[in-house]
């Protein structure tokens, strides 16, 4: 058994990382996305690299999110999800 | 230091063997392979009349002997491949003070401004081949003009003639280290190929991919994925090959479109010190190489032009009985002035590959050097190790300095909290950085 260091957990000195940031995201005839506007202009994607969807949680708040990684016109590397539940899109760091 | 944007590629291939055939003229276009300094029992060098009898580099020496049983196997001489090269790169020097060198064999030569001096490209390239032929034989010639002037004398003096690498010298010119290389494989023994600036892209689009510096994987995907050409690399976008292939794709993708920059850069070539030996008798034991490798190393550390400097680069000659030699390099991660730290590595290069032979003479020389003071040695052993603790203690210092003024932490570490979820957001966290 490990002994408790007693140290405080501070779980208030976390802080979330690679936070996700809602983008608008143009989709193609197939339902693709084509295009993502961050509000730093609007980008195309060059290629789609993968694709997978999580459901989790559904205990709680259930997590039901599309992700997909892709790659920008310029060599931008990022991966959108689209919220099922709110059917909002977001952009964040691989 | 200086640079060059316009570079000429010097490219001799087979050097160590080449030095061979200038020492001992009856191997000249004889079947012959040079014995590999690791291993003896492979094959380091092969002579083109060689390899057109099936005979690789990397084979064992069997293997090459069943193919080719007329070939002569030569002992490598690593001391005195370094020593030609280094006379070549002494001559180029007094053509050009930007001098890049490679490898054994192939050097850039960096010619921004020659031509104000010794005219268009080709002439430049004609007194480089000259410089790299050596001195020539008979008296000064006197040259004259169509019109009767008589030009000045050459400016090479009256020597007997000696063989030079012109005959085996290959050269290209272009705009950068790439271009002037891939021209330097295209032209033919004693010849140059020279690339004009606005020739660049339209001569590296018809090169081959095997020209790109790339590792042998991605060579295979290329091929795989039917890109044989640099056309077919920079007609790709940018962003295809570096999702694809990361940093090297990127890089590639450069190279092949001709827009990159990569020009040549001059290096000083620092005074050595150096502290040698001679055996009174041969000396075969390992335990006494070490120890006079030991010795020798105290010795060059006590060299007064030492003082202040650690030691970076470290290298071991020596000269074997029957006119063999053997030679090691290493350079420390951590530069040093400590005898146990600089023998270290060649101690271990010693017992991965020994000298074949019994040493008759060894020399220590110390060619690169980085600033030290002598108190780093006094009161650190290890100075890597007191280099971190001053930087841990920086770091605290200006932490406690930033909390201090602004009231709040802003460092922060990264730490793992579930670096295996599907969920990017939480692989990881931050957390404040505890004073």
């Amino acid at each position: 058994m490990v002994t408790h260091t007693r140290t405080p957990l501070r779980a208030d000195r976390l802080r979330a990382l690679n936070v996700p940031r809602p983008v608008a995201v143009e989709l193609d005839a197939q339902g693709f996305p084509f295009a993502v506007d961050d509000g730093d202009g609007k980008r195309t994607i060059d290629e789609i690299l993968e694709a997978w969807r999580i459901d989790d949680e559904w205990w709680r708040e259930p997590i039901i999110r599309q992700y997909v990684e892709v790659v920008l016109e310029g060599g931008g590397h990022v991966v959108l999800f689209e919220d099922l539940t709110a059917k909002q899109w977001y952009i964040q760091k691989p | 230091m200086l640079s060059s944007d316009v570079a000429v590629c010097l490219w001799i291939p087979l050097f160590p063997l080449r030095c061979e055939e200038r020492r001992r003229p009856g191997l000249a276009g004889q079947p012959a392979a040079l014995l590999s300094p690791d291993d003896a029992r492979r094959l380091w060098q092969v002579a083109p009349t060689a390899r057109r009898m099936g005979v690789r580099a990397g084979m064992t020496v069997s293997q090459a002997i069943g193919l080719c049983p007329s070939l002569t196997l030569c002992e490598p001489d690593p001391v005195y491949y370094d020593e030609q090269f280094a006379r070549l790169l002494l001559a180029l020097g007094d053509v050009s003070p930007v001098i890049e060198p490679v490898e054994l064999g192939r050097v850039f030569i960096g010619v921004d401004g020659l031509e104000g001096l010794y005219g268009k490209p080709g002439r430049v390239v004609e007194v480089i081949t000259r410089t790299v032929a050596g001195p020539r034989s008979g008296t000064r010639a006197k040259r004259r003009t169509p019109n009767g002037r008589t030009l000045p004398a050459s400016p090479f003096p009256p020597h007997r003639r000696r063989r030079g690498w012109a005959e085996v010298a290959r050269l290209g010119w272009g705009k950068g280290k790439f271009v002037s290389w891939v021209a330097a494989t295209r032209a033919k023994p004693g010849d140059a190929v020279i690339v004009a600036n606005g020739e660049r892209r339209a001569f590296l689009a018809g090169q081959p991919v095997a020209v790109l510096p790339l590792s042998p994987d991605t060579h295979r995907r290329l091929w795989q994925l039917g890109i044989k050409k640099l056309a077919d690399v920079a007609r790709l976008p940018e962003a295809a090959l570096t999702s694809q292939f990361g940093r090297e794709g990127s890089r590639a993708w450069q190279l092949a479109a001709g827009n990159a920059d990569d020009p040549v850069t001059g290096q000083e070539r620092p005074e050595p010190i150096v502290a040698a030996i001679d055996f009174p008798a041969p000396v075969g034991d390992r335990a006494m190489l070490v120890h006079a490798l030991g010795k020798l190393i105290e010795r060059a550390l006590k060299h007064p032009r030492r003082t202040g400097w650690r030691v970076h680069v470290v290298r071991v000659r020596a000269a074997l009985e029957h006119g063999a030699s053997w030679m090691i390099g290493a350079t420390l991660k951590d530069p040093s002035a400590d005898r146990d730290h600089i023998a270290a590595p060649l101690v271990a290069r010693l017992e991965q590959t020994p000298p074949n032979g019994a040493v008759e003479h060894l020399a220590v020389e110390f060619t690169a050097f980085a600033r030290g003071t002598d108190e780093l040695q006094l009161f650190a052993r290890d100075a890597s190790a007191a280099a971190r603790a001053g930087r841990r203690r920086a770091l605290h210092a200006a932490a406690h300095e930033i909390q201090t003024r602004l009231r709040r932490p802003m460092l922060h570490h990264i730490i793992e909290v579930q670096p295996w979820s599907r969920i990017p957001e939480r692989r990881y966290a931050l957390i404040d950085f505890e004073l």
